[in-house]
Parts: structure tokens; C-alpha cells; sequence
């Protein structure tokens, strides 16, 4: 990905050498570099201790959600499997802080005596596919029909702005509460389960319809600040097609923000699952997910804290490591806006 | 993050985790003992039946009894009361024709409370029913109260604005489902209903064209509570009910709480089970169920001689069933509310698939997934060991957790494919995976289908549901097999929709039985609806039994006398006094 306004015409920026690292450049101390500002913004990432922090347990958690038959297999233990045999009368796991043992490493849920560990681990794998499959969409749909709005303007510009506020007036919660069991009544009978794909691509379907207006509208404001600059007018004259136009002078120069917009987005609808499993529209029991983990395990908060605790710091990292990621992106990428 | 926060932050999340480590659970102390015997009968001696009630041991005068609750209670008005909340705090400020006698340990009698006896059955065929009203009996005016004024309770029951109470009497009098058309209360409202009458101020006559040998039970529901007409004030009766109890309304905040005084004219000699010991009742209506439980597990103040009428909720139940102190201060009672994993028999007509699921369950776990035995108790019977003549029977023994290989073996080899029909609330989502992995466990392949909550009760009542299994319950209205076995198993009654057979089971023979147990003397109904209960079970297995909902109550340590009614499941109140 090259970031340069026009192609292959780097341009060139002195580096100075002399503020914060001073290790490998001391010698050629008055050299020029040439850098592009992508590496610019690379360098300044790696120096970002936070985000180098963030990057590493994102990347560790991605392999989990990766590995997930590996570990089952290594683990021995299914997600469904159930354990009651360890709880006592009440429900509640037997032994320390809600039955935690070798075999079992985050202990049992009460009542049903499931593993946490694997059924968490399967979790992970259906948030962070929800969350990046959604993500990627509205990115896909914002940018789209950002640029086309901002570039072309006139009667298309007004009705994807339309379309957009009248997306973003649309309550979210009542449309996601009524249309969930509406769509899988339409699609499967009274006595045919509703396999957790489809439940996934629900809630993919509902996420990506409310949340790529955000997005069109950051793009499209970058692209109607570009549009008027001299490389696009120059581009124009030289009688560049549609595609050219958008595809190789303006979104090179507005990847910041989208990318930073992704990195935000990703944890928000991490979070939003759970969210919605509250309110009974995310997946069913049947799915492991984090957002029916925290839900369900919240109820025990007084009385099987160890339950509410390993899922409740889970997604707790998930979503900060993401938020701090996006952060130091954001900052890399766009020098003004560092402190 | 500032380094003091990220410490405080640490240091929470550290305290959290030792909390929940430092104590390890080995599963000691966590038996409950609930065995009890359950009795009922409907008294014969009219001693019985006469004032006044036994002293409770250790009681006192004086006090304030605070009831707290999550929301108002529906009706105070006797003739449209039906709820659970209703039906506990109608005894207050109401009396009926009858009433039970509860030691709260299953030992019931039904007793005559405003009439001398629990009725004559006149000409032995329980068509006309007569009831002698006692002397002294008065309302909170002064003014006696008669069979007129009981007369009057029953004829407004028939008015369809004052819709919400039970309609048995209106439907037997009647003798249609129709009760409000084919006798208008607001037209007639001098007169009374056909069939019943009030040949002199001490009788009141009831005349049948069926049968209804259940009318004692029937009258011991507030539809029979008096009232004058010069003080029927219609809906308005709902905040201020005219008392014939031991208190009577002082002051009502609609929705925030409703304060009961003592009633002067109430006169112990003349009731067999209400007390007055309090000052005052204040139920207050507002905090959640947690929070409730939580004010009066502390114990602070006037919650002391408070209890909370919401049960302990689940998530608090291992903390308040492993604290000693807390002991003496929660009642543990199983309840008449029975829960069946209910089989569609239209759709699951192979016995032997039905006798397998029975087979397979796992009472057990199914216990531990909705709470365990403080929420639930097992049962292998479909009427609750409540029930008047109660035989304690397993017709398909498997042991606690059910037995698979038997249920293997009566499937044959064969997987039959059955869809279990689950409401999306909690409550049933918690079940849903248990019962799956019993079931599949056991050779069943089990389909999950969801169910919107509010429309899971509506659609499964309907004839032609395409689900094969699904939770049923049943709560009983009085003790009697009466009001379990022809409501929930007799197939001539399966309409379109509106089933409270939703097991849609079907046999003649057993409808047979039910009009032959039907028209015997209430009195002699009871073994024989146990007997008939094993035959069913025994013979065409339509539901799984699965287990009775027990109330769970913790109550302030200055509160006495609450129990559990054995009727109702849940607190009541008759006993109730405040330690000094």
C-alpha cells in the first residue's frame, strides 16, 4: 500500500535524526533518507511501546481463535460436554474459586456444569468472526458509497445522504429486537433449528445495515476535501476514467481514517454482540459466545465470582487491546494529531 | 491510565478473584431437608370449622408487618382476584365461604369460614349444595354479615367489568362458559344468578344442573367473599375492598403501598384460621426481587419484621443456604406448581419413544441447571405431592439421573427426531441444553427450536403445534385431583386452540374414569385420583414428570408465623406477628 498522492513519487522527507532514537542513525547522522510515509508511519508505530503491547496480545488472541480445534483436541474436553457430577446440590461448582482444577482450568459454569475454558475459547472465535466479518463490511459499504457521494456530488450525493440519515434515525435495538426472529421464521420452519451460521450471519447482516454510515461519512467528507487539489484535477484533465479516479488518487490518500475506523469499530461490535445477547436477540445457547457467557454469568456475580471473572477480563482485554491498538494507529498515521 | 488507578483497578480485580477463591466449596451443608407429609381433607366434624384458631406458639400483639414486593398487587377486590399476591393478602381483609387450614407442612383441612360447615352435599348427588352462615360474623361497619351479602359477592362476579377472578361458580351456576350472557349482573342486579339462592339469612343454596362435587374447594376462592351492595363502588372496590377480615384498608398509595389496620368488628370466635396480631400490615411495592431479598437478608430496622414475597432468587440462593444465621430466617417449602416436559402426543405416537424419554431424564441435573433444590424438587407423578390423596409412585424408575441404557433398549436402535419447542427466556434457555444433552445421550436426536417468550404459551395450547416436546406447568387452583387430571388429560375437551391439554392426549377409557371419579363425594375422590394418576402414567406415559417449584423465603429476625401455603406456594399471612 503506498500512500503517496501520486504514484511513485515519493516524497521525501527529512528525517531528523537527533530526536528520540538515536541507536542505528548516529553515525550517518547528516545523511538524507527518503522515506515514504508509510514507512514513516510503520517507524512510528514500532516505537510505540503500547502498541506494540496491544499488537501482541491482538495477534495472540487471533491464534487462539485460529487454533480453536487444536486446543479442543488437546484439551479433551467438547464445549457442550457437561460436568455435573461436580456441582453440588445448588448447582454451584464444587471445590476453589468455581471448581478450577487441572482438568478443568477456568472451572465449570453452575448449573450446567460446562468447561469455561473451552466453551471461552469458541467464544473468542465467534466474536472476533462476527466482529471482523461486520467490520470489513461496513468498511466496504461506507468507503463505496463515501466516495462515490463525495466525488461525483450532485443528485447522488444527496441520496446516500439520504439513505444515510435515514439509517441513522432508525432505532437499533427495536429494528435488531424485531426483526431477528422474524428473519429466521421467514427462512425456517417451526420445527427446523436455526443453525448458528445463519444466526451469525444475522447478526453480521444487522451490524453491517447500522454502522456503515460512519464511515461513508468520514469518506465522504475526505474525498470532498480532495477533490477540488491540484493531482485530481490534474488527474481529471488528463482525462482519467471513474475508476481511476477513485481507486488510485483518492482512497490511497484517505486509508488513515478508514483504518483507524476499523480498528474502532471491531471491539464496538465485539461489545454489541454482548449486548445483544442481553436482550435475547444474539445467538442461542447453543453457540458458545461471549456475549451469552457474560450474560448468563453475571447473575452469579455474588455467589460464583470466578464465573463472572475469566469471561468479564477476556473481552475486557479484547476490547482494550483493540481501542489501544486503534489509538496508536491513528496516531502513526496521522502525525498532527499526536500529543 | 494514571498509575494510582491502574493499582486501584488491580487491586479490585485481585480482591474479586480471592473472594471468590479463598473459600473452597466441598458441597457440605448443602442438603436441604424438605421431606414432609402431605395431608388433606375436607373436615367433617363442624368443630372444625368453628373459632377460634389456635394460638400460634410464642406469638404477639402489637407491631408493624412489612410484606415487600417487586410490583402492586393486581386486584384487591376479592371477585377479581386470581393472582398469587391477590390470593395471599385476600385473607387479611376477607373471608370466605370456606377456607384451608395450614399448618404450612402439607397438613390441610378445609374448613368452613363464614359457613358453619365446608357445605352439605343435600341429596348426595352434588348438585345442591347448602351452606349454614355462622352468627357473629360481621363486616368492618359493624353490619352482620349474611347469606345476602355472599349472595351479592357472587352475583357481581358475573359482571364483565369486573373481569379477572376465578369463574368457576359463575360457570357452574350458569352452566356455560358463557356465564355474562346468559344472566347480566348490571341488568339484574336486585336479583341474583340462577341456582343460587338465600331461603333464609343463614342459608345459602346452590343448585346445580351438572354435578360439581368440587364447589367446597370452588368457594374457597375469593369469589365468595361478601359484600353489601349499598358498598359495591365497582372497579373502584380494587383500592379499597370493604373488609369482612381481621383488617381492614387504612390507606392505599396505589402501586407504592397499601396499609392494613386492625378491624374492630372482626371477631376471633368466629374464625378458624385468621389471627391479629399485628398493628398494622404494610406491603410495600417497588424494590426488584434482588433487592428485596437483599434488604431483608440485612436486616436493618423495619425490615426486621419484614419478609420479602418474591423468592430468593437464584443467584443469591448458594449465599443465603450456606450462611448459618440465615437459617432461622428462611422458610424452605416445595409448592403445588408442577412442571412436566410435556410430549405432544399427536405427533409422538410410538409408547414406547414416551416411555424411553421417561426413562432418560435426568431429574438430577435438570435440578442443578435451574437452580437446584432450593428452586426445585423432583417428582415422578403428575399430580404434586400436595394434592388430597397423593401417592408417591415412579412408574418408570431410573434413579436420579435416569437411566440410558434402558432407554436405549426400549428404542430399539432406532433415533427418533423430536423438536423441543423452548420460550427465548432465561428461565427455559437454561433448561433447553440440559435437556438436549440428556436426551441425546440417551439415543434421541433433539432439536432446539426457539419460541418468542410472550407467544410460547399461546402457541403451544394450539391443537396443531408442530413441536414434539415442550415445558408445561400446572398450578392448581385447590388440592384436587379434580382440578389436574380431566383439565390436563381429558381428550374430549382439545379444542382449536386455548388447550390446557397440551399434551393432546386422547383416551377414552381415561375420560371414562374421569366422569366416574367426577361424581363421587369429594371426600372419596382423592385415592381415587392417585390410582387413576399411576394408570396413566403407567399405561400411556404423555408427559415426563419433571419436578415442583419450591418457594425459597428469607423474612427480617423480628418476623413470626409466616409459612408457606401449602395451597398456594407462596408466604401467608394469617399466622404472621411481629416478636417484641
Amino acid at each position: 500500500m503506498s500512500l503517496s498522492p501520486v504514484e511513485g513519487a515519493a516524497l521525501a522527507e527529512i528525517e531528523s535524526t537527533g530526536d528520540g532514537d538515536g541507536d542505528a542513525a548516529a553515525p550517518k547522522a547528516k545523511e538524507f533518507v527518503g522515506r515514504s510515509p508509510g514507512q514513516l508511519a510503520w517507524a512510528r508505530l514500532r516505537r510505540d511501546r503500547t502498541a506494540l503491547v496491544s499488537a501482541v496480545m491482538l495477534v495472540f488472541f487471533v491464534l487462539v481463535a485460529f487454533a480453536v480445534p487444536l486446543i479442543e483436541a488437546l484439551y479433551g474436553i467438547g464445549p457442550r460436554e457437561q460436568f455435573q457430577s461436580r456441582l453440588d446440590g445448588f448447582g454451584m461448582p464444587l471445590g476453589y474459586a468455581g471448581g478450577i482444577t487441572g482438568e478443568h482450568w477456568f472451572g465449570l459454569e453452575p448449573g450446567l456444569g460446562r468447561d469455561i475454558f473451552i466453551r471461552m475459547v469458541h467464544g473468542l472465535r465467534t466474536s472476533l468472526f462476527i466482529a471482523f466479518a461486520a467490520a470489513v463490511i461496513t468498511a466496504a459499504i461506507g468507503i463505496l458509497l463515501g466516495t462515490l457521494a463525495g466525488y461525483l456530488g450532485g443528485w447522488l450525493d444527496a441520496v446516500i445522504n439520504w439513505i444515510t440519515d435515514l439509517t441513522l434515525a432508525m432505532p437499533f435495538l427495536i429494528i435488531a429486537l424485531a426483526l431477528t426472529p422474524t428473519i429466521a421464521l421467514r427462512f425456517y420452519g417451526q420445527r427446523e433449528a436455526v443453525p448458528p451460521a445463519f444466526q451469525i450471519g444475522v447478526l453480521i447482516t444487522i451490524f453491517a445495515l447500522f454502522n456503515w454510515t460512519s464511515t461513508a461519512r468520514l469518506v465522504r467528507g475526505q474525498v470532498i476535501a480532495l477533490r477540488e487539489r491540484e493531482f485530481v484535477e490534474a488527474a481529471r484533465a488528463s482525462g482519467a476514467g471513474l475508476g481511476h479516479m477513485l481507486f488510485r488518487q483518492l482512497l490511497p490518500n484517505i486509508w488513515a481514517p478508514i483504518l483507524v475506523s476499523f480498528s474502532l469499530a471491531v471491539p464496538s461490535f465485539i461489545t454489541s454482540e454482548a449486548a445483544l445477547s442481553f436482550i435475547g436477540v444474539g445467538l442461542t445457547d447453543e453457540t458458545p459466545s461471549f456475549g451469552r457467557m457474560i450474560y448468563r454469568s453475571l447473575d452469579y456475580l455474588q455467589t460464583d465470582p470466578a464465573y463472572v471473572f475469566f469471561p468479564g477480563i477476556t473481552i475486557f482485554a479484547l476490547v482494550f487491546a483493540f481501542n489501544l491498538f486503534g489509538d496508536a494507529l491513528r496516531d502513526a498515521l496521522d502525525p498532527k494529531s499526536s500529543r | 491510565m494514571r498509575p494510582r488507578a491502574a493499582a486501584a483497578a488491580g487491586g479490585a480485580i485481585a480482591l474479586v478473584v480471592a473472594l471468590g477463591a479463598c473459600s473452597e466449596n466441598t458441597g457440605e451443608g448443602t442438603t436441604v431437608d424438605n421431606t414432609r407429609q402431605q395431608t388433606g381433607v375436607i373436615a367433617t366434624d363442624p368443630k372444625d370449622s368453628k373459632g377460634p384458631a389456635a394460638e400460634v406458639a410464642g406469638a404477639s400483639k402489637g407491631g408493624t408487618f412489612t410484606i415487600i414486593r417487586e410490583t402492586a398487587i393486581s386486584h384487591l377486590d376479592p371477585q377479581r382476584t386470581y393472582s398469587f399476591a391477590g390470593l395471599m393478602a385476600n385473607p387479611l381483609f376477607a373471608r370466605y365461604l370456606t377456607t384451608w387450614k395450614d399448618d404450612g407442612k402439607g397438613g390441610l383441612v378445609l374448613v368452613g369460614d363464614l359457613a358453619e360447615t365446608p357445605g352439605t352435599n343435600v341429596n348426595n348427588d352434588c348438585k345442591v349444595w347448602e351452606f349454614k352462615i355462622k352468627d357473629g360474623v360481621k363486616f368492618e361497619d359493624g353490619s352482620p354479615i349474611t347469606s345476602k351479602e355472599i349472595a351479592y359477592g357472587i352475583a357481581r362476579s358475573f359482571n364483565p367489568d369486573l373481569a379477572g377472578g376465578p369463574t368457576y361458580l359463575q360457570e357452574w351456576l350458569a352452566d356455560s362458559p358463557e356465564f355474562d350472557t346468559k344472566w347480566d349482573f348490571k341488568k339484574n342486579k336486585t336479583s341474583l344468578p340462577p341456582g343460587l339462592t338465600t331461603p333464609d339469612p343463614k342459608t345459602l343454596r346452590f343448585e346445580f344442573a351438572k354435578p360439581r362435587c368440587d364447589l367446597p374447594f370452588a368457594v374457597s376462592l375469593p369469589t365468595s367473599a361478601p359484600l353489601k351492595a349499598d358498598k359495591d363502588t365497582g372497579v373502584n372496590l380494587d383500592q379499597r375492598p370493604f373488609s369482612s377480615g381481621p383488617y381492614k384498608v387504612a390507606k392505599n398509595q396505589v402501586g407504592v403501598q397499601l396499609t392494613l389496620d386492625r378491624n374492630p368488628h372482626w371477631d376471633a370466635n368466629t374464625d378458624p384460621v385468621r389471627h391479629q396480631y399485628p398493628d398494622q400490615f404494610v406491603w410495600s411495592f417497588g424494590p426488584t426481587q434482588d433487592a428485596a431479598n437483599n434488604r431483608v437478608i440485612a436486616d436493618n430496622g423495619a425490615d426486621q419484621s419484614a419478609v420479602a414475597f418474591n423468592y430468593v432468587p437464584a443467584s443469591l440462593v448458594a449465599r443465603v443456604a450456606q450462611d448459618a444465621t440465615l437459617k432461622s430466617r428462611s422458610i424452605l417449602s416445595p409448592t403445588p406448581s408442577a412442571n412436566q416436559l410435556v410430549i405432544n402426543n399427536q405427533r409422538v405416537k410410538d409408547l414406547k419413544i414416551r416411555q424411553a424419554l421417561n426413562y432418560a431424564i435426568d431429574r438430577e441435573g435438570l435440578i442443578k441447571a435451574v437452580g437446584g433444590q432450593t428452586v426445585a424438587q423432583p417428582i415422578t407423578t403428575l399430580m404434586p405431592p400436595s394434592t388430597i390423596g397423593y401417592q408417591a409412585y415412579d412408574a418408570y424408575p431410573a434413579g436420579a439421573n435416569g437411566n440410558l441404557e434402558k432407554a436405549k433398549e426400549l428404542l430399539g436402535g432406532q433415533t427418533p427426531e423430536l423438536v423441543l419447542g423452548v420460550a427465548d427466556n432465561t428461565g427455559e434457555q437454561r433448561i433447553a441444553p440440559q435437556l438436549k444433552g440428556n436426551l441425546e445421550r440417551a439415543g434421541f436426536k433433539i432439536t432446539v427450536r426457539n419460541i418468542p417468550d410472550d407467544a410460547k404459551l399461546d402457541e403451544i395450547k394450539k391443537k396443531d403445534n408442530p413441536w414434539d416436546l415442550y415445558i408445561g406447568n400446572w398450578a392448581a387452583d385447590w388440592p384436587s385431583g379434580a382440578s389436574i387430571l380431566p383439565v390436563l388429560y381429558d381428550g374430549r375437551t382439545i379444542k382449536a386452540e386455548g388447550n390446557s391439554n397440551q399434551s393432546y392426549f386422547n383416551d377414552p377409557a381415561i375420560s371414562a374414569e374421569f366422569d366416574r371419579i367426577l361424581t363421587l363425594e369429594p371426600a372419596k375422590q382423592g385415592p381415587e385420583w392417585a390410582k387413576l394418576d399411576q394408570k396413566i402414567m403407567t399405561e400411556h406415559a404423555p408427559v415426563v414428570p419433571l419436578y415442583v417449584d419450591v418457594a425459597y423465603l428469607v423474612h427480617g429476625s423480628k418476623a413470626g408465623g409466616v409459612f408457606v401455603s401449602s395451597v398456594f406456594g407462596y408466604p401467608a399471612f394469617v399466622n404472621a406477628y411481629v416478636k417484641q
